[in-house]
């Protein structure tokens, strides 16, 4: 899930207001390195799958917010 | 039939059909694109008996869910009674 995360490093001005974020992240769906879903994939029960969103594991890719990680972690980005 | 308190197993039958419709509405989107999966239609119209049977039991508890002939309705005519859908 998370393995399809992208990462870029923004420009970072030295007149920026703010402390900078030196690395961004995004997370890319896991139907984009799909294609076309094939058959028999391996499925959630069904409370399972009420819950997570979808019946497929294979496409199951929740949103991870940093922020909460960091807090989790308790370091300050 | 006033409705006092529904019983639990009534959310517990609620949560069952919910789930069953999820995974229905899902094997509904995958059979839209591979309709000639053996596999997943057999799972849907598995699926689809298990509603049937669920709504069956849950209409025995609580009355019509559904309006215009898709549920059975008792006498006196019961679809208006509370507790409404947003009250259960």
């Amino acid at each position: 899930m998370s393995s399809n995360m992208k990462y870029w490093h923004p420009y970072i001005s030295p007149f920026d207001p703010c402390p900078p974020v030196r690395v961004k992240r995004y997370n890319t769906p896991p139907n984009l390195y799909m294609g076309f879903q094939p058959y028999g994939l391996e499925q959630f029960s069904p409370r399972e799958a009420l819950h997570r969103g979808t019946l497929w594991p294979a496409l199951f890719s929740p949103y991870e917010s940093p922020v909460e990680a960091n807090m989790k972690k308790g370091m300050r980005e | 039939m006033s409705h006092k308190q529904l019983p639990p197993e009534f959310y517990q039958l609620m949560e069952d059909l919910q789930a069953v419709d999820f995974v229905l509405v899902e094997l509904t989107l995958y059979l839209d694109t591979h309709p000639n999966d053996m596999d997943a239609i057999k799972q849907f119209n598995e699926f689809a008996k298990k509603r049937k049977r669920l709504k069956k039991q849950i209409e025995q508890i609580y009355g019509p869910l559904q309006q215009f002939g898709n549920s059975y309705v008792g006498y006196p005519w019961n679809w208006d009674d509370t507790p409404w859908p947003w009250q259960i």
